[in-house]
């Protein structure tokens, strides 16, 4: 067995760790709001149940970014493993790979937002999704997680950076996803009365929605770049820019239905509710684009 | 968020008080609709459900396929709307020109308001615009209006903000900007869309697009650039674990007869030559030619093998201990005979059923060519002959696939590309927010400092901004 496989597994555990830590630093939590109705400081809240959920974030965080440190340990490793088997140095060359590379994008701009913004609530959705990346990418059978050389066609510079751009992209639009639903959740307690302090830790949902739509104009350029440094590519390789093949076909309509929704939010309505549910969706769609082309539908991608 | 985004309050156009449609009126209304986010977001929707179809049913194949999978009926109606090729449908390609028509004029209706603002802006706002904004807050400080004025100035400089004030008898007012960046990043990528439709355009109606099957030494005329184009060398490198690790072919350009350029192109690395590229697009078995053929010859009358030997490609061969001479001077890979023209060729390009031309002459007396076959070696048999030939195996020339093209739309597609890309990150990433701020002396001496403002995105980063902002106002105390 490769050396990186057994990092990626041990990656795997820690972001399961990460995700339980944060589940339980929601439970654990509880601020002065879910105890006291509308408006009434509670003077009798309990220090130390405080302190002890406090504890508990800030060893999710170290677990995450322990799991991230591994996370990048595999990928370099991988990276070395590449060089010596197949020419090529991108530990994003085939979909195990891009996975666990999506998974790294994840959670690193998962970490950047915690210290960011201080919010560790979002790191039970976040984390999440970049632990479920990791553990799909472990699910595949083993002859996809291996190195194997690349075709003529991938083998070339632009891999490097066509690859990562558009994946880093799907994690952008994944930590969208990820906010979207921490969205439509909080908002059903709200509308519930909820008291449950499961949710009490979560941000306003206003922040939640400018925090989404941030990740969704981050990953929009980033998607336009992959998507031309694509066509470049394939000027170079194939002397066509665009052969409309299903995995640059649905690029470009991922693209295009994130594009729908950055318009969508400078008219009046598309905030809040309805922006969740479109990121969720946009996000889905970003699913399919990345494992259901390859999957589902043939073309010149498919080879990967 | 607003629901404009040019965020200063704009005049209501004053209507013409007739109610008949005159042509201002309907121009009007043309440019309202063209220029309107909502069929931009109808657009960007529809060509991405309509983008889907041809992911979904396979594009450009033969009539018998859709019939096949699908029935006579549906594939009817898949002609009928352009489904067998979505992406070059008559109503596809006019949502792109749509989508063009909408963002130029989107352009034309919202950029000059957005140059104005970077030329100049207005200062003098009411104060209860002021109050309105989204970010407001009022603080009171002990100091002179001049005085906190500089701070303030001071303040907005350093935190790269574009400052006008205005100082009135009453109160000074200042404006603050930054970020207007954002916003034309926004209207460069709405021009892209037209730039990188045009060079597609281009290509598709200038530029050419070929398949060469070229074997290597062979010269080949290349029309459409007026030169010549010789194979010198074609080869496979392989991985260790023998998949493939690149094909190459060398090529020179011969332009006038003479060569001028040598290159060696893989995948991944074409040749460019008065703007026409090669590419190393793919190799293959050649179904014409071979390298070398390898024979057994038997004797007839005991069907012993008397010998094998190693055939090259119209290189004839001596045997003196058989009185042979041998020689190799035709190959087809998948045999037909045409009875008429009575010509061999071959029926594919697949080597399905292989064989050779020999030609002979043995002692004095007998001169035949007859064929042989790799898969029935006793199908014919050489009349007066001592002998029988087998072929036993062969090596095919391989042939070095090149893709032909030219594309004079190419470097605009590119431009919009650009244009594009650094139209979306400036825009992502910069967002425009105005201040105004009123320093109003009051009765006890001090100021009270209102301030507001307005970003059309980024609320939360732009809070945090003003949050900042508002603390280091109250430091401005004498
Ligand atoms: C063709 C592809 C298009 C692209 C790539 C594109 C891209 C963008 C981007 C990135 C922004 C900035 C969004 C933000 O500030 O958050 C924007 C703003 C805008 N877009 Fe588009 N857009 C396109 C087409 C259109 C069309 C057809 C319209 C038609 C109305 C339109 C109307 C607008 C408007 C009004 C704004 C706000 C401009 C401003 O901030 O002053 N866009 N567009």
């Amino acid at each position: 067995m490769m050396r990186s496989l057994f990092l990626f597994d041990m990656t795997f555990w820690l972001y399961l760790a990460a995700l339980v830590l944060y589940i339980a630093y929601l439970f654990a939590r509880r601020p002065s709001m879910a105890l006291a109705p509308a408006g009434h400081p509670t003077d009798n809240f309990d220090e130390r149940d405080g302190a002890w959920a406090t504890q508990l974030g800030q060893v999710a965080t170290l677990v995450t970014v322990f799991g991230w440190m591994l996370n990048t340990g595999a990928l370099f490793t991988r990276a070395f493993e590449r060089m010596e088997h197949s020419g090529t140095f991108a530990p994003w060359s085939n979909q195990f790979e891009a996975m666990a590379y999506v998974s790294w994008a994840i959670i690193l701009g998962y970490v950047v937002l915690e210290l960011r913004y201080k919010i560790k609530a979002i790191g039970a959705f976040v984390v999440g999704i970049g632990f479920i990346a990791m553990g799909a990418a472990s699910l595949l059978p083993y002859r996809y997680q291996t190195a194997e050389p690349l075709v003529p066609a991938l083998n070339s510079y632009w891999i490097y950076i066509h690859v990562s751009v558009t994946l880093t992209s799907y994690a952008a639009f994944a930590m969208a996803g990820g906010l979207g639903m921490m969205y439509l959740f909080k908002e059903r307690a709200e509308q519930r009365g909820s008291t449950s302090r499961f949710y009490a830790a979560f941000p306003d949902l206003e922040t939640i929605d400018e925090l989404g739509y941030k990740a969704i104009t981050v990953g929009f350029p980033m998607l336009a770049f992959g998507i031309i440094l694509g066509a470049m590519w394939a000027n170079y390789a194939w002397g066509g820019y665009w052969s409309w093949d299903p995995k640059e076909t649905w690029s470009l309509i991922v693209w295009l239905i994130y594009g729908a929704y950055i318009h969508a939010r400078m008219t009046r309505g598309w905030e809040g509710h309805k922006a969740a549910i479109y990121a969720v969706f946009g996000f889905l769609m970003v699913i399919f684009c990345f494992w259901g082309v390859n999957f589902l539908l043939s073309g010149l991608h498919a080879y990967a | 968020m607003n629901g404009q985004p040019d965020a200063l309050p704009e005049e209501p156009a004053a209507r013409p008080s007739t109610p008949r449609l005159g042509w201002e009126e309907f121009s009007r209304e043309l440019v309202e609709f063209f220029a309107s986010i909502k069929l931009a977001i109808f657009l960007f929707l529809f060509l991405a459900i309509t983008a889907t179809v041809g992911t979904v049913i396979q594009q450009n194949e033969r009539p018998e396929v859709y019939t096949q999978e699908y029935s006579e009926n549906v594939y009817r109606w898949f002609l009928r709307l352009g489904f067998t090729d979505v992406y070059h449908a008559w109503w596809f390609t006019s949502l792109l020109g749509l989508l063009c028509v909408n963002s130029l004029t989107c352009f034309y209706k919202r950029f000059p308001a957005v140059w104005r603002s970077m030329q100049q802006d207005k200062v003098g706002v009411t104060l209860a615009f002021i109050k309105n904004s989204r970010q407001q807050a009022e603080i009171p400080i002990a100091n002179t209006k001049e005085s906190v004025a500089q701070s303030l100035l001071q303040y907005f400089v350093s935190k790269g903000y574009r400052v006008l004030a205005k100082n009135e008898p009453g109160e000074v007012t200042v404006y603050a900007t930054k970020g207007v960046m954002g916003r034309v990043g926004a209207h460069m990528a709405h021009l892209s869309a037209t730039v990188i439709v045009f060079g597609g355009l281009l290509g598709t109606y200038y530029g050419f697009q070929e398949f060469g099957v070229c074997l290597e030494g062979q010269t080949y005329h290349i029309p459409r650039g007026n030169f010549d184009l010789k194979v010198d060398k074609f080869w496979i490198d392989y991985h260790e674990n023998g998949s493939v690790k690149s094909y190459n072919s060398t090529l020179t350009v011969l332009d006038g007869g003479q060569p001028t350029v040598t290159k060696t192109i893989s995948v991944n690395d074409p040749l460019v030559y008065k703007g026409i590229w090669f590419y190393q697009s793919s190799y293959g078995d050649s179904w014409d030619q071979i390298e070398v053929a390898r024979v057994n010859i038997k004797d007839k009358q005991s069907d012993k093998i008397l010998t094998t030997v190693d055939l090259e490609w119209q290189k004839e061969q001596t045997l003196p201990d058989l009185k042979l001479k041998l020689a190799i001077t035709d190959f087809v890979a998948d045999f037909a005979f045409n009875s008429t023209e009575k010509k061999v060729f071959s029926k594919t390009v697949e080597h399905a059923n292989p064989a050779v031309k020999l030609t002979l002459h043995e002692g004095d007396a007998v001169q035949a060519t007859p064929w042989i076959f790799h898969q029935f070696p006793d199908l014919f048999e050489i009349k007066d002959s001592k002998y029988q030939f087998e072929l036993v195996g062969y090596k095919p020339k391989k042939f070095t696939g090149l893709q032909i093209a030219k594309n004079p739309g190419i470097n605009m597609v590119w431009t919009g590309c650009t244009m594009i890309v650094v139209g979306i990150t400036l825009s992502s990433f910069i967002y425009h927010r105005r201040l105004w701020a009123k320093i109003i002396p009051t009765q006890n001496g001090g100021v009270t400092v209102h301030i507001g403002g307005t970003t059309h995105k980024s609320q939360i980063d732009f809070q945090k901004e003003f949050r900042k902002l508002t603390e280091k106002i109250q430091t401005f105390q004498a």
